[in-house]
């Protein structure tokens, strides 16, 4: 007999139980322990993870992220904090590109300005963004996004079309039954956009050719990577892509139930996506399939997908070991298909026009892909581009450089820091990975002269500590190592020495880390220094 | 002991594997892990986070081995032996992982002088000077949240000198089924909590102990130890014996300070036997490993007392003692018959003792009243 699924001890209602509850106060614990029958011990364990939850007072969260902190965030923090409001700093809030961002409990607020503080006169339920145009909330995080779709430049996800619900690609994709459909994403190349680039179909065919007939897809919608915001874009402008494509991902494999895991943060692109559920399936789509949305509490980790089927199961949200893969053990130990959200949302047009198509849109790899680009750019936002263009064109569909471009990040804080002299690169998953570095989640940070490389890769190792998941010692102790070397650096009168472990500790933190998280920590550090030297120097700005 | 064969049980034998430890065949059977295997053929794998009583969690990277087809080193400790898998065990990409990760640590532990203060063995330090990892590299302060306030009795939680294996948390899980404590927080701030902060007392904990004596490096630690002021468990006298709280019989190992009470020895606290080796398999409950003040109690018995004309309780030999008893007993079965009487043993005699005493009720005294007070 096959265990029911999802088993009989489910707590994956847990966490939001304890937000029902006001948060992680004394008391709460013991009160949702006994609602839910989840041990005590691990309702406090899993709750103080989230910092959502760990900290329901602190109403107000300036982001620390690059692009803010390039806007000024900081210093909007200390005033914040000034004036009285239960202020603290947190990561990237997936608005890079209209800075500085601040959290207002669960409501993401944009391009906060000195005089927004002000006005809230120390009352977190006063603080709003006096720019926001006065029209439907969900409106007011949109970004840029470009470009118009044309004859020249066909595109797979077109941000600036209107949400198309005919579910004519769910049919089609019906018609065809899975073989079909695999060969498809196969010839289309789709490669997964969450960071890892790893090929779609593999996925699809793994998950299809298990024994286990219980199985689920998982939409990863808690984009947390430092300077990426597309996947905002996609649920915010064309929820019908994601819900299509996961009800083609469903109907393919074989599953009945898929999980949305989308950050706490993300209160609007909630309201979208569920909104796009209930038209799908109000037009007579998809109607024996069950959507499940479940809401993160604060932990970039949890954008890992074995972190996130954690967190999904209501534990704390620490990677998994792997092998074995989510595509064999996943959400309770069944067969599962991930994805992130942009990924899922190509599903659409390549059953509407085939692989071969989606192929062709790329340059280097294959399709478009949605750079998020910020910093020092004219135009902040979310381009679908050719997979394969190089930093200028991209700057250039952003409006061009503000001032003269000394590094640039490639792919989140992940992908550490590229020279000026790399911008002919093609921006692909390949060619960055051969120059060191990756396409990750191709949320691309530029810094001009003005930025010190040293600043920058502290700001990223900082929030790597933080956002640690604390399982495992390279990447827990490493990452709060390197951050305290630069901080030591910094002080007036250590000389080089103080950097005299960051390379093999960082060797340490890529060789020994569970996930890859600590993997990829030094890398901001790393490449500053191999690139950046002179910025490290002892009369750097400080 | 009957022997089931494969035909009786219409089961085929499992098919036993073979695999490459640093090109050495080795066979294996489904199911165990490169640890297991390479353990078994006296091979040394470092772990601290691993007990064979709990799922592998892969977490403290110490075992970590290259296999041949597989980019990054892979925890032996959670990796299933695959038929002809080749593992390398020792490399110079092994031997720099070792230091480095090993040092890493250290930069996030107390000196040993500290540690020291737990009384506990520390694995992580030998590991540390046995891989000759470096012990120069800048420390810095744990974040790691104690519970100060915990006024339990028996158990004492030093976050400093935890590294986070989680080998306390998932013993209460997964052995005891008790989950009283918990990882929280999360980066450097990680610690093993309870809900809220509380006392263990207030909290599901049974107070076995479990957690001390899976914890690698005396983060956990016996509390009576450390507040008398005892010696380190290394200077200590161990000396294994037979729980006699209840019939079950677990092995624990007694650990004497020889040179206390003038010479005569005293025990300083009660530890659990390699896991593996006994019955109980290393667990143990409140009674076994901290019950054993008694011992050394000034009221306790030594000797058989019975009560002289004025009823006052006096010395006397094991041969006056067992008489008074029997002729105490015959008097009243003499006068209100062999049911008057019961017997009820207790929880602390074996089955063999409890056998004993209900012959005594019924072939001696004629009862069959007799009882256990483990019984219910």
């Amino acid at each position: 007999m096959q265990p029911p699924s999802p088993p009989a001890d489910d707590r994956s209602e847990m966490p939001h139980e304890v937000q029902t509850a006001g948060g992680l106060r004394p008391g709460v614990s013991a009160e949702v322990a006994r609602r839910t029958g989840v041990p005590e011990a691990h309702v406090y364990g899993t709750s103080s993870f989230f910092h959502l939850l760990a900290d329901p007072d602190t109403k107000v969260r300036v982001c620390t992220g690059l692009s803010c902190q390039l806007a000024g965030s900081h210093e909007l923090l200390a005033q914040a904090q000034a004036s009285g409001l239960p202020a603290k700093g947190c990561s990237c809030l997936a608005a890079c590109d209209a800075p500085p961002a601040v959290l207002r409990d669960r409501r993401v607020l944009t391009e906060v300005t000195p005089a927004d503080v002000e006005a809230a006169a120390g009352d977190w339920r006063r603080l709003v963004a006096a720019h926001a145009p006065d029209e439907a909330s969900e409106r007011r995080w949109r970004g840029h996004v470009g470009p118009e779709r044309s004859e020249e430049q066909p595109l797979a996800m077109d941000l600036l079309a209107e949400p198309d619900f005919t579910g004519a690609a769910f049919a089609q994709a019906g018609a065809w039954g899975v073989e079909r459909l695999v060969e498809e994403l196969k010839a289309s190349g789709l490669q997964g956009r969450g960071g890892a680039g790893f090929p779609a179909h593999i996925k699809w065919n793994a998950v299809s050719n298990e024994a286990e007939t219980t199985r689920y897809v998982v939409l990863n919608a808690d984009e947390g990577e430092p300077g990426t915001f597309k996947d905002r874009e996609v649920l915010l402008r064309r929820p019908d892509l994601v819900v299509e494509g996961l009800a083609i991902a469903a109907q393919a494999i074989g599953a009945q139930d898929i999980y949305l895991y989308l950050r706490g943060e993300f209160e609007l692109p909630w309201r979208t996506i569920e909104a796009a559920i209930a038209t799908f399936q109000g037009n007579g789509h998809g109607t024996d399939l069950r959507f499940h949305l479940h809401a993160g509490h604060g932990a970039y980790i949890c954008g890992e997908e074995t972190a996130l089927l954690e967190a999904l199961e209501g534990k704390r949200g620490m990677p998994r070991l792997k092998p074995p893969f989510p595509t064999q053990v996943g959400l309770w130990g069944k067969p599962t298909l991930i994805h992130n959200v942009e990924t899922i949302a190509c599903v659409p047009a390549i059953v509407r026009h085939g692989g071969a198509w989606f192929r062709d849109l790329g340059r280097t790899e294959p399709g478009t892909k949605l750079y998020c680009i910020s910093g020092h750019v004219v135009r902040p936002g979310t381009y679908e581009l050719p997979l394969g263009v190089t930093l200028d064109e991209l700057v250039a569909a952003a409006g061009g450089y503000v001032g003269e471009l000394k590094a640039f990040s490639p792919g989140g804080a992940s992908s550490g820091f590229l020279p000026a002299e790399q911008r002919d690169l093609p921006l692909d998953y390949g060619n960055l990975a051969k120059a060191g570095s990756m396409l990750g989640s191709a949320g691309l940070v530029v810094l001009n002269q003005d930025a010190n490389l040293r600043d920058a890769a502290l700001e990223q190792l900082r929030f790597f500590s933080a956002e640690s998941c604390g399982q495992c010692a390279p990447c827990r102790i490493g990452t709060r190592f390197l951050e305290e070397a630069v901080e030591r650096r910094k002080r007036q009168g250590v000389g080089p020495e103080a950097l005299d472990q960051v390379a093999e500790i960082a060797w340490q933190m890529n060789e020994g880390s569970i996930c890859g998280l600590g993997q990829a920590a030094p890398l901001p550090l790393t490449s500053a220094l191999q690139y950046f030297p002179e910025d490290f120097a002892e009369d750097a700005a400080r | 002991m009957t022997q089931t064969t494969p035909e009786s049980t219409g089961t085929a034998p499992a098919p036993q594997g073979t695999l490459f430890l640093d090109g050495e065949a080795h066979a294996f059977q489904p199911g165990e892990t490169i640890l297991e295997v390479a353990r078994r053929a006296g091979k040394t794998i470092p772990t601290l986070c691993h007990d064979p009583r709990l799922e592998p969690a892969g977490a403290c990277r110490t075992c970590l081995v290259e296999i041949e087809g597989m980019r990054r080193l892979m925890p032996s400790c959670a990796m299933p032996a695959t038929e002809g898998a080749r593992v390398t065990l020792e490399s110079a990409r092994i031997d720099r992982h070792r230091k480095s990760l090993l040092g890493l640590y250290l930069t996030d532990h107390p000196e040993a002088e500290t540690v020291a203060a737990r009384r506990r063995p520390n694995l992580l330090l030998d590991m540390a000077e046995r891989y000759e990892a470096p012990t120069d590299w800048p420390k810095m302060a744990p974040l790691r949240a104690s519970r100060s306030g915990d006024t339990n009795p028996y158990i004492d939680f030093d976050a400093a000198a935890c590294i986070l294996c989680a080998r306390c948390t998932r013993y209460c899980d997964e052995v005891e089924s008790v989950s009283a404590i918990s990882l929280a927080e999360r980066a450097a701030q990680t610690t093993i909590a309870t809900a809220d902060s509380r006392s263990l007392l207030d909290t599901t904990c049974e107070m076995c102990g479990g957690c001390i004596d899976t914890c690698p490096t005396g983060a956990m630690a016996e509390k009576r130890p450390i507040t008398l002021g005892a010696k380190h468990e290394q200077e200590l006298t161990k000396v294994r014996t037979t729980c006699n709280f209840c019939g079950v019989g677990c092995q624990l190992d007694l650990n004497i300070d020889p040179e206390a009470d003038a010479g005569r020895g005293r025990i300083v606290k009660v530890t659990s036997p390699p896991v593996g080796t006994t019955t109980n398999d290393g667990n143990l409950c409140v009674k076994g490993r901290f019950a054993y003040e008694f011992v050394h109690h000034n009221e306790r018995l030594t000797e058989p007392l019975v009560r002289d004309e004025q009823g006052q309780l006096v010395p006397a030999t094991w041969e006056e003692a067992l008489a008074r008893i029997a002729e105490g007993f015959g008097r009243v079965k003499e006068r209100h018959g062999a049911d008057s009487l019961a017997f009820v043993s207790s929880s602390r005699c074996t089955v063999e003792e409890n056998y004993l005493v209900q012959k005594i009720a019924r072939a001696s005294m004629g009862t069959n009243n007799v009882h256990q007070c483990a019984a219910t």
